[in-house]
């Protein structure tokens, strides 16, 4: 298959149709054709992981993923993370627990923090430092996300929901 | 922003067959695309050109990780993250496990498969090397038929494997571990995130405190993952002495062939092939309750 198709892409429980080309990347479209530019794109080659997206739940690099194979998959920004105007209880504890300094790699790793209490609702501090690595914080905040991260854990369990 | 990857053309079979007979028309100018992490990124890096992507990632029955009594069979789009999650590999496969958790980031476990990683063959692999050292297979499948070969005789040189045109990996066999094994997965980095210096798999099969088999493989130190079969022979049969461990770990550093590049010299790579090989027999010296 070569040039331009249409194809379903279902992003924050929204149903979209775009036309890509196979080398546009999810990156790409979210943030040129959907208009979604919380996701950060940075090195490219997986370094950084600032471009993190869920796909079906997992954290994945939309800037290696190509749109047209994530079809009818799930896909969370994080737009798609604070829920009737209410924030998600990972964003609050970000923000009470000074966790973001510059921003750029917020996105990706409250996506990939609520990826990890999905999995692992009581995770210790070194599951947390494992399971974000593959974010870099230039700013060098990790001490504060790591704090953000177990106060909201704590949180969730304590209320059995991610939203207050 | 980050630079866009060069147009091409998108293929997506639906069959293992069809996928091959892909690759053998199109031939050099066509590669597959399994989890993408390291193909999209060298095209980004306008390392390499191709003209088209042949997408396995929707042909059924290639994400498995299943034991049976032929040993460990994993498919073609089992995922890093899968292996590491799963209790077989975890329990009766520590090396490979060790091997894959010492890689840091959750996104490329998610989205990278282990097939993918040994295809980039690249000496560095981390997975290449603790599969060596378990005697792992490549099952691979080709426009006609099937065949099967040890992933030591899978590799012919930096980012070349034995791959025919029109074949492709389609799981990889790792053959039951005799009772009495032990293995140690060892790595040297710069940080966590970078790729090893050397890295060293060492596995061992003791009986009545003898070591009767043995397999040590390295790693970022020759043009492809090697084994040190000088290095195993100083250990078979021993009791594991120090003498015996002191030999293997010379030997171990004189049979390899290093360079030096941005993150080590030569010597460093052949003097830390000395010390991670002593301390991964130690290691499995400590776990197996030998003695000396
Ligand atoms: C930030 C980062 C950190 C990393 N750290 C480590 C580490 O510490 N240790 C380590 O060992 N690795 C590490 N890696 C490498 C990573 O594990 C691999 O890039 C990944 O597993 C590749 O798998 P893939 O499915 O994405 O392959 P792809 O990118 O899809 O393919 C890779 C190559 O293999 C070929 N290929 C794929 N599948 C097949 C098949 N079935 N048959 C024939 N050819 C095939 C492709 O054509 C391509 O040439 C790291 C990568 C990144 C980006």
């Amino acid at each position: 298959m070569r040039g331009k198709q249409v194809i379903k892409l279902t992003v924050n429980g929204e149903p979209y149709e775009v036309e890509v080309e196979p080398h546009m990347t999810l990156l790409e479209v979210l943030r040129d054709k959907l208009n979604l530019t919380g996701t950060k794109g940075s090195c490219g080659v997986g370094e950084c992981g600032t471009c993190t997206v869920l796909v079906d739940g997992k954290p994945f690099l939309s800037c290696l993923t190509l749109a047209i194979t994530v079809r009818d998959k799930n896909i969370l920004t994080i737009e798609g993370l604070a829920r009737d105007k209410k924030l998600h209880i990972l964003q609050k504890a970000f923000l009470e627990h000074g966790a973001v300094q510059c921003g750029f790699c917020t996105p990706a790793m409250l996506l990939t923090a609520k990826a990890l209490l999905d999995e692992n609702p009581n995770p210790t501090r070194e599951e947390i430092r494992e399971y974000i690595s593959g974010v870099l914080c230039r700013c060098t905040g990790y001490v504060k996300i790591i704090e953000a991260i177990m106060s909201a854990a704590e949180e969730i369990r304590r209320r059995g929901s991610e939203y207050e | 922003m980050v630079r866009v990857l060069t147009p091409f053309e998108y293929f997506e079979p639906k069959t293992v067959e069809e996928a091959s007979n892909l690759l053998r028309d199109y031939g050099e100018k066509v590669r597959v695309l399994a989890g993408g992490v390291d193909l999209l990124a060298r095209i980004r890096r306008r390392e390499i050109q191709v003209e088209g992507l042949v997408c396995i990632q929707r042909i059924p029955g290639l994400d498995y990780v299943r034991q049976d009594s032929e040993g460990l069979k994993i498919g073609a789009l089992t995922t890093l993250r899968t292996l590491e999650r799963s209790q077989e590999v975890r329990e009766n496969y520590r090396l490979l496990f060790d091997a894959i958790h010492s890689i840091h980031s959750i996104q490329v476990k998610n989205m990278g498969t282990a097939v993918g990683n040994l295809c980039i063959a690249t000496p560095a692999s981390d997975v290449a090397v603790s599969l060596l050292a378990l005697d792992a297979q490549m099952k691979i499948a080709g426009p006609s038929s099937e065949r099967s070969m040890p992933l030591e005789n899978f590799y012919l040189g930096v980012k070349r494997t034995a791959l025919q045109p029109g074949e492709l990996v389609t799981g990889i066999l790792v053959p039951p571990l005799p009772k009495g094994s032990f293995g140690a997965f060892m790595k040297l980095v710069r940080t966590a995130t970078d790729i090893a210096k050397v890295n060293v798999a060492v596995r061992a099969t003791l009986r009545n405190g003898g070591c009767e088999e043995v397999r040590i493989a390295l790693g970022s130190v020759a043009p492809t993952i090697v084994r040190a079969r000088k290095a195993e022979e100083a250990l078979r049969g021993t009791r594991l002495e120090r003498e015996a461990v002191v030999e293997a770990a010379e030997r171990a550093a004189e049979e390899v062939n290093p360079i030096t590049d941005i993150r080590s010299t030569a010597e460093y790579r052949r003097e830390m092939v000395k010390v991670l090989t002593r301390r991964a027999v130690e290691k499995i010296k400590v776990e197996a309750g030998v003695k000396g």
